[in-house]
C-alpha cells in the first residue's frame, strides 16, 4: 500500500471517525476507501462498551442528574464501532445545541444525544421533526410556554436561524406563523418537570425524565401563512416546508463542509462571507434533494468527492476538544472498562472550552481557529503529551514497541521522530517542526547521557513530544 | 393497573414503605449501595454518591422508623475513606466491613465511625483481589466476597487472612463472571449474584454448587445482570433484578412466584422536604407520576426513570428482622416488604 492511500484514509477517518491508528489504517486500506466509506455510513446495530457494565461502575450514569454527563458519551464515542454515528451526533450537537445549565437535568439531554446518534444520518424532514419532539429542546426552547393564544417565538425562531435556514431567508412573521404551528408540542407534568429543573431539584427521589406530550387543546389550529404558503399548519407542515426551501439545503450543506471537510467561519459570518468552496456546496445541495433530505446520502457524496479527498482540505480542521480527546484516548487504550479515572479526564474538554452538553449559548460553540486560546492551547497540548507519554497505558505501549528496534538498541533521533509522525499520522508535519522535534530528542538524549536511558522511556518521550506539535492540532 | 400494583393471593412479599430521601450529604442517601443492621435494629447504609459529586460517599445510619443517627466515612483514600465503596457487612462483634472497588481493599471501621484497619492487595493470585464487591459473613465469623475482576469468590478471616477460593471465569456450574453480591444463608448456604451469566448461583459453604436460580431475560422468572440475593428461611431467594429494575421471588424449588416493579411511596424524610418547600409540593400534586409504562418502548431503564415509584438500579436486597429491603440506588432510597408467611 502506498503512503498516499494511507494519508487519505487517515483523513477520512479523522473526519468521520476520531482518527485511527496505523495498524487499523493499514487494515482500512487493505479493505478500500469507498468500502471503509459505506461501513462508516452503515450503522446498524452498532457495539460500543457494556452499557451495564459502564452503569454498574457508575451507577449515576443511569440516572444522570449531574452535569459530567459528557463522560458517558466519552465512553461510546472511544469505544463505538459505528464512530461516525457518534460523529453525528457531535455534529447535530452543535448545531440544535442544548445544555444542561437551563435544563438541570442530564438524563434528558443524554437522551437527545441518542437521538441524533439514531436519526442523525436518516432524513433531515424527520430529524427536525424528532428534535421539535424532543423535549430536552422543549424545555430549553420554551415550547413548553408556547400556548394557543400566547404564543412564545423562541422554538420557532431558532428553528428558523439556526436550525435550518439561516438568517435572511423568512420573516418575522414567518417566525409567528410557525410558532402558532408548533403551539401544544410539549412535555408532560409541565409544571412539575420545569419547576424541578428552574430549582436544580434532585428531592425527593432524583431527577424525573421528561416525556412529549401533544396537547390538542392548546394547539393553535388556525390558518397560518408561513413562507408564501397558506394552510391550518401543525408542527411537521412547518418542518415539511423548510425542507424543500434551497436554502435549508445550502445551509446545512455548510455546515455539512464546515465540520466534515474545512472550517468555514462562523455561522453569524456566513451572510456576509461565501463559502470556501462553492462548488462543493452545489454538489450536496443537489444530494440533498436527489435523495430526499437524506443525511446519509449527503455524507456519502462527501466522502467520496474530490473535494474531500483533496490534500488541499487535509489538516484543514482544527479538532474540537471532543474530537481531540477521543482521538487521545482511542490511541492510549486506557478505558478497555469503565474507570473512575473517566469523570477527571471528562472534565479536560470543559478546560479546553467544550463542555459537551452544557454549550455556552443556543448558538453552540464557534468551531474552527476560535476553539484556540491561550489557555485552552496550553490544555490541549497537557492533555495530548501527557497521555501520549504515559507509558502504561496499552496503546502507547503498542505504539512505543513499534518505535524502538527490536534489540532495545538506539534508535537515530531523527528514526524516532519519523517513527512517531507516521504513527501519529500527521502527515502535515511542517520540515521546521520536524527538525524543531529531532533537536529536542537529541537534546533530550545528552541531559538523560546517551544510551544509558531505558529504551521505552526514550520512545515515550519522543512520541510525547510529537504530539505536542501544533500539527497534532488538527484534523 | 401496572404489574407492582396487583397483589396475588401467592405473593410473598408486600410492600411495607419507603425510607430516605436524596441528600448528597448528612441525613439521607446518594447512590445508597448496600445496607446491613446491628442487633438493635440500626440499619447503616452505605453511598457510593456520583462520580462528579463525591460529598455522598458516607455511611448513613439510622433505623426502620427514619430515626437519623448520624453519618460516617468520606470521600478518599485514606483510612476511613473510600472512592468507589461497594458492600457492607458487619461481624459478630458490630465491626463494620466495606468493599472498595477502586481501591481494592476492606475497609474496618466500628459502628461509630472509627477506622480500625484496612486489608487487601491488589492482583489475581489467591487471596489477591481485583474489585472486591459483595461480602457477607458466615457463622464462623469468615468474610465471603465477590472478587469480580477475578471472577471468584474468596474467603479471608475477619482480619484479612485468606483461606480459600472457590469459582472462576466462566459460564458453566460453578463458574463466574463478574459476581456482585453475597450472601450466607441461614443454614450456611451461599447465594451468589452471577451478574454477568444472568443467574443467581446457590453453592454449599465450601463452595460447591447446588442449584442455579433464573435463566437470561426480562420475562417473569428471568433475570438480567442480578446484583444480589437473599434466602428467608423457608427457602424463598428474594433477587435484586438489577438490569431489569425490578426484584422477583423464587419459591425453595426455584420456580418464579412473584415479579415486583416497585411501589415507592413518600418516606418521612421525603415528606420533611415536601413540608417546606410547598411551592415543588403542590406542583408535584398536580403532576401524573404514575405514568404508563407502554409509553417508554419497554425500555426497564427508561421506564425507571420517568415512573417515580419503580426501582431504579436496585443494588442490593436484604432480609433483616422479617423485613425485605431492597436498596434503590438511583432513586436514592429503600423500598422495606414485608414477608408473608
Amino acid at each position: 500500500m502506498s503512503t498516499k492511500e494511507l494519508q487519505l484514509m487517515a483523513h477520512l477517518m479523522r473526519r468521520a471517525s476520531f482518527g485511527a491508528s496505523r495498524d487499523e489504517l493499514e487494515t482500512l486500506v487493505e479493505q478500500g476507501y469507498d468500502e471503509t466509506v459505506e461501513r462508516l455510513l452503515d450503522t446498524e446495530d452498532p457495539r460500543s462498551m457494556d452499557i451495564d457494565l459502564i452503569r454498574r461502575y457508575h451507577p449515576d450514569h443511569m440516572g444522570m442528574m449531574g452535569n459530567n454527563i459528557g463522560s458517558h458519551w466519552m465512553y461510546r464515542m472511544i469505544s463505538t464501532d459505528a464512530p461516525l454515528r457518534e460523529k453525528v451526533a457531535l455534529f447535530w450537537h452543535g448545531i440544535f445545541a442544548t445544555g444542561y445549565a437551563k435544563l438541570a437535568n442530564g438524563k434528558v439531554l443524554h437522551d437527545q444525544i441518542r437521538m441524533f446518534a439514531r436519526v442523525g444520518m436518516g432524513k433531515f424532514d424527520n430529524i427536525l421533526l424528532e428534535l421539535s419532539k424532543d423535549p430536552a429542546m422543549i424545555v430549553w426552547l420554551d415550547n413548553c410556554e408556547n400556548h394557543n393564544g400566547a404564543i412564545n417565538e423562541n422554538y420557532g425562531r431558532e428553528l428558523l436561524e439556526l436550525f435550518s435556514m439561516g438568517v435572511g431567508h423568512y420573516s418575522e412573521d414567518d417566525i409567528k406563523e410557525a410558532s402558532r404551528a408548533f403551539t401544544g408540542w410539549t412535555i408532560g407534568n409541565t409544571d412539575y418537570m420545569t419547576l424541578k429543573s428552574m430549582r436544580d431539584s434532585i428531592w425527593p427521589y432524583g431527577r424525573l425524565s421528561f416525556h412529549f406530550e401533544y396537547k390538542p387543546e392548546d394547539h393553535d389550529d388556525g390558518e397560518k401563512e408561513f413562507l408564501g404558503r397558506k394552510g391550518n399548519f401543525n408542527g411537521d407542515d412547518i418542518i415539511d416546508i423548510i425542507c424543500e426551501q434551497e436554502a435549508t439545503a445550502r445551509f446545512l450543506a455548510r455546515h455539512m463542509y464546515s465540520f466534515f471537510v474545512a472550517d468555514e467561519p462562523p455561522v453569524p459570518e456566513w451572510p456576509y462571507k461565501p463559502p470556501r468552496d462553492p462548488e462543493a456546496i452545489d454538489i450536496l445541495v443537489k444530494a440533498y434533494f436527489d435523495s430526499g433530505y437524506s443525511i446519509r446520502e449527503m455524507l456519502r457524496v462527501l466522502f467520496k468527492s474530490d473535494f474531500f479527498k483533496t490534500e488541499d482540505v487535509w489538516f484543514q480542521r482544527v479538532k474540537s476538544p471532543a474530537e481531540l480527546m477521543v482521538g487521545v484516548l482511542k490511541l492510549t487504550g486506557e478505558f478497555p472498562r469503565p474507570k473512575e479515572e473517566m469523570i477527571t479526564t471528562h472534565l479536560h474538554t470543559i478546560f479546553m472550552g467544550q463542555h459537551l452538553m452544557n454549550p455556552p449559548s443556543v448558538e453552540g460553540w464557534h468551531w474552527g481557529t476560535e476553539w484556540i486560546d491561550s489557555g485552552a492551547l496550553v490544555e490541549r497540548v497537557n492533555f495530548a503529551t501527557e497521555r501520549l507519554g504515559n507509558l502504561e497505558s496499552p496503546g502507547v505501549q503498542s505504539i512505543v514497541d513499534k518505535l524502538i528496534s527490536e534489540d532495545n538498541g538506539h534508535t537515530a533521533p531523527e528514526d524516532l521522530v519519523d517513527g512517531a509522525i507516521e504513527q501519529l499520522s500527521i502527515s502535515n508535519i511542517t520540515d521546521v517542526t520536524r527538525e524543531s522535534l529531532i533537536e529536542f530528542v537529541e537534546r533530550d538524549d545528552e541531559v538523560s547521557g546517551n544510551g544509558s536511558r531505558d529504551a521505552r522511556e526514550r520512545a515515550a518521550n519522543a512520541l510525547k513530544l510529537v504530539a505536542a506539535a501544533p500539527e497534532f492540532q488538527r484534523a | 393497573m401496572t404489574l407492582a400494583e396487583t397483589q396475588r393471593s401467592t405473593d410473598r412479599l408486600t410492600y411495607n414503605r419507603t425510607i430516605g430521601v436524596t441528600a448528597m450529604f448528612g441525613r439521607g442517601f446518594y447512590y445508597p449501595v448496600d445496607i446491613v443492621a446491628d442487633e438493635s435494629g440500626r440499619l447503616y447504609v452505605l453511598n457510593r454518591s456520583s462520580d462528579g459529586d463525591k460529598r455522598g460517599v458516607r455511611i448513613t445510619a439510622m433505623n426502620l422508623e427514619e430515626e437519623y443517627f448520624g453519618i460516617f466515612g468520606e470521600f478518599g483514600a485514606g483510612d476511613g475513606q473510600f472512592t468507589w465503596p461497594n458492600s457492607i457487612a458487619m461481624d459478630g462483634e458490630g465491626r463494620v466491613f466495606i468493599t472498595d472497588d477502586y481501591l481494592d481493599r476492606v475497609t474496618v471501621m466500628s459502628s461509630d465511625g472509627d477506622f480500625i484497619e484496612k486489608w487487601g492487595d491488589r492482583g489475581s493470585e489467591a487471596g489477591q483481589i481485583d474489585g472486591p464487591n459483595g461480602i457477607d459473613f458466615d457463622a464462623a465469623g469468615e468474610l465471603l466476597l465477590a472478587d469480580h475482576r477475578n471472577n471468584r469468590i474468596q474467603r479471608f478471616g475477619g482480619d484479612g487472612d485468606f483461606i480459600e477460593t472457590f469459582g472462576e471465569a466462566g459460564t458453566a456450574e460453578g463458574q463466574f463472571v463478574m459476581p456482585w453480591g453475597v450472601s450466607v444463608c441461614s443454614d450456611g448456604n451461599v447465594l451468589v449474584g452471577d451478574w454477568g451469566n444472568d443467574r443467581i448461583q446457590k453453592l454449599t459453604s465450601d463452595g460447591e454448587f447446588i442449584k442455579s436460580i433464573g435463566t437470561p431475560g426480562r420475562g417473569e422468572g428471568e433475570l438480567h445482570r442480578p446484583s444480589s440475593a437473599c434466602e428467608d428461611d423457608d427457602g424463598y431467594v428474594y433477587v435484586a433484578d438489577w438490569g431489569n429494575h425490578r426484584i422477583q421471588v423464587f419459591d425453595p424449588d426455584g420456580e418464579f412466584v412473584q415479579s415486583n416493579r416497585g411501589q415507592a411511596t413518600v418516606s418521612k424524610w421525603a415528606q420533611d422536604f415536601l413540608d417546606t418547600n410547598k411551592e415543588e409540593a403542590a406542583a408535584r400534586a398536580e403532576a401524573n407520576l404514575d405514568l404508563n409504562p407502554d409509553l417508554f418502548e419497554r425500555d426497564p431503564n427508561e421506564e425507571s426513570s420517568h415512573i417515580e415509584k419503580y426501582f431504579w438500579g436496585p443494588s442490593s436486597i436484604k432480609l433483616i428482622d422479617g423485613h425485605v429491603y431492597v436498596v434503590d440506588t438511583v432513586r436514592h432510597r429503600i423500598q422495606v416488604f414485608d414477608v408473608v408467611a
